[in-house]
């Protein structure tokens, strides 16, 4: 479903002021936010990038989700290489941020997913029944209320709801629980697993740095620190790897590669 | 042709313009005291006025009537392509939409859809006020050369906004075609007073801005009634304006969104 190899990407700074007055000439600096990063996700499964604040997370899904091009390395997902079909893997994806501001704020949840379902050049008649079976699956209230008046838990569901419209195989999710309080955030995760990846089959890629949250969902995790994927695999293999106790919690895994 | 994406941006506008309704209104209202404006500027020197205006009809009020009306699509050019982009990005909501089959040429030209929709309502409201209330002469009117120059000025303007947007892109502010453009058109291009005043040099370098044939054309269509044949030298200009600068707004766009892919700051603002 997703396969990346050796991908690196490394970003320029701009230039201060001082540095454009006194070294006029001086190179830009740069951080290699993915350095050589390898890692495979299959069908149907929920993988979980697990790494610390300016890992190289985000950096990552904008690569996969086609929004940043890489320096170097190939990326194949569901079948298409991202560099020759960009648009074909595109049409198999679908993204939801944990960003609030993602949405219309002045429009409806309903004026919204019409926008965008007409970006995905759906039908009239299509646009109103996946609004309609969404509306079922997610649970929203009220789909004609201004998006500005909805909470932050809702507002996330018609952001899934958005990523939903187009079908996608692959989901991509950076840090989605991000702004939830504990209950909406383990509520969202339930049904990410039991509906998203049971339900409908679909394969889930996320960024989190909460351990808890990538050992209750995940079926394998990447542990992603200063660019370089540390370790990956399901959570028993890589504690055998590194040669710590089943019973270990995940948190002291984490902290243990991370350092 | 594909119109359901156009139409659901324009729909979008419309939904949230609306929704802000006191601004929705008041933009309408000072059309009323630009009229006002000009309407008792030229009446204080009008008469005065009228020996460089001559090949126009003579009346000030008219001349810079249309001057104001149709600088408006040169702003709405210039800025409405790089308000497309910045409006997205601040919203958050311009990776959504490249997620889907939307390519961002479709998101930049749909997305100004509906600030040229609203410049043409505010120059039909410029003219029927001044037809109904200024003695806005519009008996004479050739419709066909009129609509000709209407169609190749939104081209030829469009072209300078795409590239002004390609700016916009990389440098997120302070793009230079905007500066340059905006203000020198509004100098040379003869908004409020006839080219022929300016020194031969000057006059020379307004030849250079597509506003100068646009302008030009119009007024004589409107207030002179001249045909097509009769202005084919200023449709000629903005032909070609538009076959030079249409393509190479198009290569500078795609330029820089690869550069802001790669620098990865396509949705930064």
């Amino acid at each position: 479903m997703i396969k990346i190899n050796c991908v690196t990407k490394r970003f320029f700074l701009r230039k201060t002021l001082s540095e454009l007055i006194c070294h006029p000439l001086r190179k830009k600096r740069s951080v290699l936010a993915l350095d050589s990063v390898s890692l495979k996700v299959e069908k149907g499964k929920i993988c979980a990038l697990l790494g610390p604040n300016g890992a190289g997370k985000t950096t990552l899904i904008k690569i996969l989700s086609t929004l940043i091009l890489p320096d170097s390395g190939q990326i194949n997902i569901c079948g298409y290489d991202l560099k020759t079909h960009p648009e074909q893997a595109r049409s198999k994806i679908g993204l939801v941020t944990g960003e609030e501001r993602s949405l219309y704020w002045r429009l409806s949840g309903r004026q919204n997913l019409e926008f965008f379902g007409a970006m995905y050049n759906l039908s009239r008649r299509k646009i109103r029944e996946r609004v309609s079976s969404l509306n079922d699956i997610l649970e929203i209230d009220d789909l004609d209320k201004p998006f500005e008046n909805y909470s932050t838990g809702m507002k996330q569901r018609v952001a899934l709801a958005r990523c939903l419209m187009s079908e996608p195989e692959l989901i991509f999710m950076d840090e989605p629980t991000k702004s939830l309080d504990p209950g909406s955030a383990h509520k969202f995760r339930i049904f990410i697993k039991e509906t998203l990846v049971n339900k409908l089959g679909k394969t889930v890629f996320f960024t989190t740095h909460q351990t808890e949250e990538a050992g209750e969902l995940a079926d394998q995790i990447a542990i992603i620190a200063k660019g370089k994927i540390k370790a990956s695999g399901r959570i028993n293999e890589i504690k055998q790897k590194f040669g710590l106790a089943q019973e270990i919690p995940l948190k002291e895994l984490y902290l243990k590669i991370v350092a | 042709m594909n119109l359901k994406k156009p139409f659901a941006f324009l729909k979008r506008d419309f939904l949230i313009n609306s929704s802000y309704k006191t601004s929705f209104l008041f933009q309408f209202g000072s059309i009323v005291f630009a009229i006002l404006t000009f309407f008792f500027i030229s009446r204080l020197f009008g008469e005065k006025a009228s020996g460089y205006l001559t090949d126009y009809g003579g009346e000030y009020f008219p001349f810079v009537l249309i001057g104001i009306a149709f600088y408006g699509y040169l702003t709405t050019a210039m800025t409405g392509f790089t308000q497309a982009i910045q409006e997205e990005q601040a919203l958050g909501t311009l990776e959504a939409i490249l997620l889907s089959p939307t390519k961002i040429s479709t998101v930049l030209i749909s997305g100004t859809l509906w600030s040229f929709l609203i410049t043409s309502f505010n120059i039909f409201l410029y003219f029927l006020l001044g037809a109904l209330f200024f003695n806005f002469p519009i008996g004479k009117m050739n419709i066909p050369a009129a609509i000709i120059i209407l169609i190749l000025t939104i081209v030829s303007f469009s072209s300078l906004g795409i590239i002004s947007a390609s700016f916009i892109l990389i440098l997120k502010r302070g793009d230079p075609i905007n500066w340059l453009f905006s203000g020198i058109s509004r100098f040379l291009g003869g908004v409020y007073f006839p080219i022929s005043i300016l020194p031969v040099w000057v006059q020379k370098v307004s030849l250079l801005l597509p506003i100068t044939y646009s302008l030009h054309g119009m007024r004589m269509a409107i207030l002179m009634g001249s045909s097509i044949g009769d202005i084919w030298q200023d449709i000629f200009a903005l032909i070609l304006f538009s076959v030079i600068f249409l393509p190479f707004s198009i290569l500078c766009f795609k330029f820089a969104v690869r550069k802001a892919k790669k620098a990865g700051s396509l949705i930064y603002y």
